[in-house]
């Protein structure tokens, strides 16, 4: 077995003083073998993009251990650095540059000095060969998108990092870059590690998934084996007055009941089988929205954190809120 | 280390000098400001601005002085790059490759003092369009350049020490227009010393911009060249290059 591309023990990242700013990373541990996608799927704020400044050198770590490549990421920075690639969330090029400037400077950043021959062939391989000598501030998002996966692909790195690869795409072009994603995994033989908060695009494109919420890894493994981590299904019910939760949880078949924003979660082990009981428990007319989901990955985040991916955005303001609260105080 | 250096160099050019609006900006500059400084004192009766600036013409007592006063915003345009890079994340696409800190540092230092002395020959040909004439031997053209180079190299180093620790683009805007007006006007690049009150001239003794000014105004009047201030600005130039060497390659932030 090779050694694993990244590994990461007991990681913690705060941000601010010590029991005042924000946990960004709360004891994380994970291991990526070498030539597997990992996704790192979770909500807004969980911790995504610090675990990628941490890996990368562009943020000290707090407490634990981490290798990139076979490199220690806090004694062998510079190491770590030249065998690594990086796509950014908000894309970053020189936009005064031309797409082939903007890889010479990458390649001058690498101390690469052949890095013609490699440019091109990425070029190519990325259909932006005709438009080399463009600048880039006249390329189209998923164009220049596309530039910056060759530019963190040119010195031909271990593993790359892709933060939220497909943020602010629109349908075609996360499409386009699934494909692209999954193509150079396969032909340019990298590790690539990605966050995401879209399911989908992690069920998509990664062997190997961690579920983080604020700033902690809730579970891991492929996406098969979380899914078959929910037993059964969920019913999602929202009704326009309180429901009798006991004589619900009493239907046999129902699991457990519980609120979830102003709907109410039911799991059970096949919902089409407690469904006909269920509605005769709960009067008809009060019946607002009901629907089923299957086992997925959405069914496994909500029943590890309670809540469900993207719905949460208020609650962490309100966390951050109150560490600065602390800080204006102290 | 080198080909990383040369990389950041040449993007600091290049991103400069492909913008048309900077170049055409630079080249009128000059001319605007001799023109509109320079004949503030037109119609003054010659023993008038003899005596005020212990010269025959105001333009050529102001050439030396306001050559060295624009390496000051040659230093904290050089410092604006950082602050853009870090705002636009370049940053971190820097600091994503085997690049220090310090590289990052010297290559904006040099940049950006390489930047500015583009305005030597044409404020140079500017002068001579007033009027003004030079009589310089090779070795002193040389010389007015190296401390006009010292002093943009220095100035540079400064506010690039200043910018490097900050994540805000606010404060380090701030502190670097209050360094720089004491050090323009306590300074005899623009004024004669003779008339300043006591401590601005202890100030404008020590302030590299008067050694520059002294150097570059002995060799345009022709009057005995104080060498010495050579070699104070190269050591202004090497302790700053230090100082900015050590506080970027420590403190350089972007998180
Ligand atoms: N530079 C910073 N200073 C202070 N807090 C930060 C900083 N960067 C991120 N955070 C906080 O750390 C948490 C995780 O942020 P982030 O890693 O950006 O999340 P994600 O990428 O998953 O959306 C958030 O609560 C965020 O507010
Ligand atoms: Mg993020």
């Amino acid at each position: 077995m090779t050694a694993p591309a990244i590994e990461v023990k007991g990681l913690t990242k705060r941000y601010g003083s010590a029991g005042h700013g924000v946990v960004a990373l709360d004891d994380v541990s994970f291991s990526i073998p070498a030539g597997t996608v990992f996704g790192l799927l979770g909500p807004n704020g969980a911790g995504k993009t610090t675990l990628i400044k941490v890996l990368t050198g562009i943020s000290d770590i707090s407490a634990g251990d981490a290798t990139v490549a076979g490199y220690d990421v806090r004694t062998q920075s510079m190491a770590v650095r030249s065998h690594i690639g990086w796509v950014a969330a908000e894309v970053i090029l020189d936009d005064d540059f031309t797409a082939r400037e903007n890889l010479w400077l990458q390649a001058k950043l690498q101390s690469l000095p052949d890095w013609e021959p490699r440019a091109d062939l990425l070029l190519k391989y990325f259909a932006l060969y005709d438009r080399a000598d463009d600048k880039v501030s006249q390329f189209s998002t998923g164009m220049r998108k596309k530039l910056e996966i060759a530019l963190a692909l040119l010195h031909q790195p271990d593993v790359i990092f892709m933060d939220e690869p497909t943020i602010g795409l629109d349908v075609g072009t996360r499409r386009m870059l699934w494909d692209i994603v999954t193509g150079v995994h396969r032909e340019f033989g990298v590790t690539v590690l990605l966050t995401t908060h879209y399911i989908e695009e992690a069920d998509a494109l990664c062997d190997q998934i961690a579920i983080i919420d604020f700033g902690k890894v809730v579970a891991q493994g492929t996406p098969s084996e979380l899914k078959a981590r929910v037993h059964g299904d969920v019913i999602a019910l929202e009704t326009s007055r309180p429901i009798d939760v006991p004589r619900l949880t009493a239907i046999p078949g129902v699991q457990d009941v519980r609120p979830q924003g102003n709907e109410w979660m039911i799991r059970a082990t096949t919902a089409e089988a407690v469904l006909p009981s269920l509605l005769a428990a709960v009067p008809a007319e009060t019946v607002r929205r009901i629907s089923i989901e299957k086992p997925s990955l959405e069914t496994v985040f909500l029943e590890l954190t309670g809540h469900r991916l993207g719905q949460d955005e208020p609650m962490r303001d309100i966390r951050k809120f109150y560490a600065q609260m602390r800080q204006v105080r102290k | 280390m080198r080909s990383q250096f040369s990389g950041l160099y040449l993007r600091e050019l290049l991103r400069t000098f492909r913008n048309p609006f900077v170049l055409l900006i630079t080249v009128v500059q000059p001319f605007m400001w001799l023109a509109f400084f320079g004949s503030s004192f037109a119609n003054a009766p010659p023993s008038l601005v003899e005596s005020f600036v212990g010269a025959k013409s105001y333009i050529a007592f102001l050439l030396p002085g306001t050559l060295s006063t624009s390496m000051l915003s040659v230093g904290m345009f050089g410092s604006m790059s950082t602050i853009q890079d870090k705002r636009f994340g370049f940053m971190k696409r820097i600091l994503i490759t085997p690049t220090s800190k310090g590289v990052i540092f010297l290559s904006k230092a040099l940049g950006s003092a390489t930047r500015g002395l583009v305005q030597f020959p044409i404020m140079v040909v500017a002068a001579l369009v007033f009027g003004v004439s030079f009589q310089l031997s090779p070795v002193e053209w040389l010389a007015w350049v190296g401390a006009l180079f010292c002093l943009a190299i220095g100035f540079s180093s400064l506010f690039l020490a200043i910018t490097a620790p900050s994540t805000d683009w606010q404060t380090p805007g701030v502190v670097s227009n209050f360094i720089t007006m004491p050090l323009m006007f306590a300074s005899t690049a623009l004024f004669n010393g003779a008339f300043f009150p006591s401590w601005m001239r202890a100030i404008s003794a020590v302030n590299p911009i008067t050694f520059s000014a002294l150097l570059g105004r002995s060799f345009v009047l022709g009057t005995s060249v104080p060498w010495i201030n050579l070699g104070y600005l190269a050591a202004f130039a090497l302790a700053l290059l230090g100082i900015g060497w050590i506080v970027a390659g420590r403190w350089l932030k972007v998180d």
